[in-house]
Parts: C-alpha cells; sequence; structure tokens
C-alpha cells in the first residue's frame, strides 16, 4: 500500500525565520508556496530528494493547526505516507475500523489526501496522499 | 562571443513628430538626432543618454528596403506602438554573427547601413545583422557595429531641472512565456552574463536578469513553466529608466500633463519608482527609478520578501533526502503491531545497542524508513519526551552527503551542531542540530559509508 514517505509536516510560528534555516541553512530548495484557505495555513514545500518537508505556518487563529501550535509548540506535525490508490486505502482503513480524521479524501497540498487520528497510530499523525498527476494517470487508466 | 552592449533601443511610433514631443518632455532632453534612412524607408529621432540611446523610429521617407519598412508596418499591424528592438552593441559585427552561427543562431548576413540629420546634413555609417523573430524567440534583436565615431551623436542637451531629466537606462523588460527558451537564447547563444535567475512565488513571477555593461535587460515570466507557455514567442515590454531625483521628475511630468503613480518604494531595497502613464509612453510600459546609496550594498541584492534563488549556490554539502523518522513509544511491540495492521508497514530489524537505554525497530517505508524507539529508563531524553508531550514523532534523519563538511558549515553558520559520531545504525555516522534552530524539530544529519 505505502510507496514511499511523501513528506513530513512541520508546525512553525514564522516562515519567514522557517525558511532561513531550512531553505538557506540546510540549502533546501522551496518548490512550491500556497496559501491553504480552508486550512488557514500558508504552506512551504522544500525537496529533500524524493521526499518533502512541508512547513505550515497557521494565518488564521483557531484552526487545528494554529491550536495545535498553541498547545504544543513548534515542530514535527505529521508525517505523510505516498499510496498507489488513497481511495481505496482509505475504504480498507475503515474496514478495520481505524479512527480517522477525515471519513472522505479530499484535496490538500499533497494531492488527494486523508488524515488518520493520532489515536491510530500511538500518537504519530499520519496523513496519506495520492498526488495528482497519479490520479490522473489511474483515470486515464481505467477508461 | 565578445562582450556586448545594449547600443540602443528602438522605439516604434507612428506620428514621428508627436513622439519627439512627447519623449522629449519624458526624458527631460531635446533630441540628439532628427534623421531618415534613405535606404531602409524609415525616419527616425534619437536621443542619447549616458550608457545607450533610444531611437524613436516610423515609417517615412523614401520607400527604401521593404526588408525594414514592411516589417516596421506589420509590426504597427499586429502590436501598435511600442518597444521594436534592442540593438545589441559590437565592436566587430561579422565575427561576433559567426560566432552566433557556430552557437546555432540563424542571424541574417551583416549589412552595411547608413543615416543622415536632417538638421545638420551628418551622416552616421554602421554595419548591421539582424536575427529573425523566429530565431529569438519573438523579440526582436540585432547587432549593430558602429563606424563612425560615438561623438557623431551628440548626447541629448538637458532640458529639465537638475536630478529631473533621465540620465540613463536602468533596464529593458521581455515578457517570456517560455524562460528556459530565452535562457538558452541570452545565456548560451548570445553568451550574456546571468546576473541573476530568482523566482517570486508571491508574485508568481521569474526574472532573468542579462547585464550589458550596465544596463539589465530583465526577462519576466511566470513562477512556474506552463505546457502552454512552451514556445510562445517573447514580448519587449518596457523601459526604466534612471533619473536622480525621482520626485521632482514626476512633479515636472506631471505639471507636463504626464501621469505618473509614485514614487513608492521598489521592490529592490533601496530603490524609489514611478510608471509613467498614458499615451505619451507611445506603448512602452514605463519605468522611472531612483537608485540611493542603499541599493548597491550587497544585502540589497539578497533575495528578499519569499524570492528564491534558482541558480543554487554553491554549498559545502548537500541535504541528499529524508533518511528516516524516529517515532517514539512506550512499548515498542504495541506500536509496531499498530503501523504494521494500520499501514502494513513491517518490522525489518530490532536493535538493542550495546550499553544503551533503548530499543529500535526498523519498519522500512520506500524511500525512507520509520523508527520506534523505546526508551527503557525514565530519565532518557526520549522518556522525558514521551511525559511532556506524548508519544509519536521525535526526531528526522536527514542524509548529507559529507558530515564533517556539514557540521563545519553549520558552525561557521552559528547553528549549535553536537560532534559527529557513530550511529545507531551500522555504517552510519550522526550528529545532532539544537532545536533552537530547527523550528523546535529534533534534526539528526547522517552520512552513510
Amino acid at each position: 500500500m505505502i510507496k514511499k514517505v511523501h513528506h513530513v509536516g512541520v508546525v512553525v510560528r514564522d516562515m519567514e525565520q522557517a525558511m532561513r534555516f531550512y531553505r538557506d541553512t540546510l540549502g533546501l530548495p522551496v518548490h512550491k508556496l500556497q496559501t491553504i484557505q480552508e486550512q488557514g495555513v500558508e504552506a512551504a514545500l522544500l525537496t529533500l530528494g524524493d521526499s518533502e518537508i512541508e512547513l505550515l505556518e497557521p494565518v488564521v487563529p483557531d484552526t487545528g493547526i494554529a491550536r495545535y501550535l498553541e498547545r504544543k509548540g513548534e515542530g514535527l506535525h505529521h508525517v505523510c505516507f505516498q499510496v498507489d490508490d488513497v481511495e481505496r486505502a482509505l475504504f480498507d482503513l475503515k474496514e478495520k475500523g481505524t479512527e480517522l480524521i477525515d471519513q472522505q479524501t479530499r484535496i490538500g497540498i499533497a494531492g488527494r489526501i486523508c488524515f488518520l487520528h493520532p489515536t491510530a497510530m500511538d500518537g504519530t499523525l499520519v496523513e496519506l496522499c495520492q498526488p495528482l498527476e497519479d490520479e490522473a494517470r489511474a483515470f486515464a487508466g481505467s477508461a | 562571443m565578445a562582450d556586448l552592449t545594449l547600443d540602443h533601443v528602438i522605439i516604434a511610433v507612428q506620428d514621428l513628430e508627436a513622439a519627439t514631443a512627447d519623449y522629449a518632455m519624458l526624458l527631460g532632453r531635446r533630441p540628439s538626432w532628427r534623421g531618415e534612412h534613405p535606404t531602409y524607408g524609415t525616419r527616425n529621432t534619437l536621443f542619447r543618454i549616458e550608457n545607450t540611446y533610444v531611437e524613436l523610429l516610423s515609417l517615412g521617407g523614401g520607400s527604401g528596403d521593404p526588408r525594414w519598412s514592411g516589417e516596421l508596418a506589420r509590426f504597427f499591424d499586429t502590436q501598435g506602438e511600442g518597444v521594436y528592438a534592442l540593438a545589441l552593441g559590437t565592436g566587430d559585427v561579422d565575427a561576433t554573427v559567426r560566432d552566433a552561427r557556430a552557437c546555432g543562431l540563424d542571424v541574417i548576413d551583416p549589412a552595411d547601413g547608413d543615416g543622415v540629420d536632417l538638421d545638420t546634413g551628418a551622416r552616421r555609417a554602421w554595419r548591421n545583422a539582424q536575427v529573425p523573430l523566429k530565431a529569438s524567440n519573438g523579440a526582436r534583436i540585432f547587432f549593430i557595429q558602429h563606424r563612425s565615431p560615438p561623438d557623431a551623436l551628440p548626447v541629448a542637451p538637458v532640458a529639465a531641472a537638475d536630478g529631473a531629466f533621465v540620465k540613463r537606462m536602468d533596464h529593458a523588460v521581455v515578457l517570456s512565456a517560455d524562460m528556459e527558451a530565452s535562457r538558452r537564447l541570452w545565456s548560451d547563444v548570445l553568451g550574456v552574463r546571468l546576473a541573476l535567475d530568482r523566482t517570486f512565488p508571491e508574485r508568481n513571477a521569474r526574472i532573468l536578469f542579462y547585464r550589458l555593461a550596465d544596463i539589465t535587460v530583465e526577462i519576466s515570466g511566470g513562477a512556474a513553466q506552463t505546457q502552454e507557455g512552451v514556445g510562445k514567442p517573447d514580448r519587449m515590454w518596457g523601459l526604466a529608466w534612471g533619473v536622480d531625483d525621482l520626485r521632482a521628475t514626476c512633479a515636472r511630468l506631471n505639471a507636463a500633463g504626464i501621469e505618473t503613480s509614485g514614487p513608492r518604494p521598489g521592490i529592490k531595497p533601496g530603490t524609489l519608482v514611478a510608471t509613467a502613464k498614458g499615451p505619451a509612453t507611445h506603448g512602452v510600459a514605463t519605468l522611472l527609478i531612483e537608485h540611493t546609496p542603499e541599493s548597491f550594498r550587497p544585502e540589497s541584492r539578497a533575495p528578499h520578501g519569499q524570492a528564491f534563488d534558482n541558480a543554487p549556490p554553491r554549498r559545502a554539502f548537500t541535504a541528499k533526502g529524508l533518511d528516516h523518522v524516529v517515532v517514539s513509544t512506550a512499548d515498542l511491540e504495541a506500536t509496531a503491531m499498530r503501523w504494521s495492521s494500520t499501514l502494513d508497514l513491517q518490522v525489518a530489524e530490532t536493535l538493542q545497542p550495546e550499553g544503551s537505554h533503548f530499543r529500535l525497530a526498523k519498519l522500512p517505508a520506500g524511500n525512507a524508513f520509520i523508527e520506534l524507539l523505546q526508551p527503557l529508563t525514565e530519565d532518557h531524553r526520549v522518556a522525558r519526551s514521551i511525559a511532556e508531550r506524548g508519544p509519536g514523532m521525535f526526531s528526522v534523519a536527514i542524509e548529507v552527503d559529507d558530515l564533517d563538511a556539514a557540521v563545519g558549515d553549520l558552525r561557521a553558520k552559528h547553528v549549535l551542531v553536537s560532534d559527529p559520531e557513530p550511529g545507531v545504525w551500522p555504517d552510519t555516522r550522526v550528529a545532532r542540530i539544537n532545536k533552537s534552530f530547527t523550528n523546535g524539530v529534533s534534526i539528526q544529519l547522517i552520512q552513510r559509508s
């Protein structure tokens, strides 16, 4: 089911300042910057070999990420695994009775995604994703 | 190829008399030259400024060579007035053409040309060679070698108060939908120095700065290359003029009925900019720019805002990839079971290093692995983390190509890093970065031998 670690998500208080370390000091190239309105966050994706670091700064108070930052402070937030078919993966998880945050897949910065509940993984917040170009190919294959 | 200069910029205008009056006002100068090209079938007005000259070009002055007049007529039909061509100066046009052809550029054979000043009867001669539009991505360029001495074209007399006139050209802007094609032309074929290749995600822009002596040709496009843009022609868009006193220049233009917006701070720190608007620009996006001493300081050349450079600077080390993610747990077997049953990630290896107070399990996940870590004593730092934050993601290991170079480089940048030491996994060395530098993330750098 799991193809690779797609990215590791990090919650930061100040994107500029985080960029100075991850981009400038560590030398990770930025390949995408995006504001995700519905989650109230600004996201930056930095290339790390064939994986990524995703920096997330909450820009709207009282959203999930903003509350996380208040409660736990900056740091590691989630790990995202790329799967072949996220719909299928979510269906299987439901079958197994896994605790989930998302009952349905949705579009996130990494493509079509869903989040498991951290209690399902003993405290680790896990995201599953299927990049959209993969999804397009899957559709083309089924046509 | 020998160093090229921006010899002059040609603006195509319908009504030469009106355009001459408008540009005399915009530049704050009287023309250097008013003439015609008997061999081309065109007429012109020239303004020489400090570092280049601008040529207003219109039809007229005889039938001439349809290669030139016909092309100008087509330009008016398809685009109207605006920046028409960039003339790249060379000391030896024949050699430049040979070099350009050797790089695969299609260039029309060099030909001699001359012009007559209608007021003084003076003549100027040159030799030039045009690059077909198809070969130059749609931005009209030609090479020119002047055969008359430079003072044959006098500097345009200043006709405005101190500081309120255009002194020099700062940059010329070319819009490109196919940045890679533009980059190939200007870097690989023309051999012009690329001073900067920078992306501004918040403005959805990428710019290339090419330096022709002290003038920049700015190629401007979208942050990401679109598929539709590939093969689309470039478009000459605008000119930026350097003035000493932008407020005084704007006040003078406003008094003459030319609308300006600004002055406002430019994107480059330390600059003030204003745009001139309306019919007086004759289809040229016109920016006036004043540099303060601050804009020449090194920090003003560094990326600002969210901008980043596409040409990566030489680095002491390279972060090659994600090696593993460390996940803390109070019960290794139970958590391993969770990962196995939920995500089908299986334990490939377990480890309790000799003399250590923790146990590890390795769960391969394609490009990286998950390391489950169970501390065996309560005072272990991972045990303290579990007590404070609960179990879960604890740290990430980033693979580097040269750990010692990385540690040296980070320390030179005042980042606290531990001394490299053997890692728990065979054939690895690791160093830990202090969390106060990493936005709270526990990061270890790891090198595999």
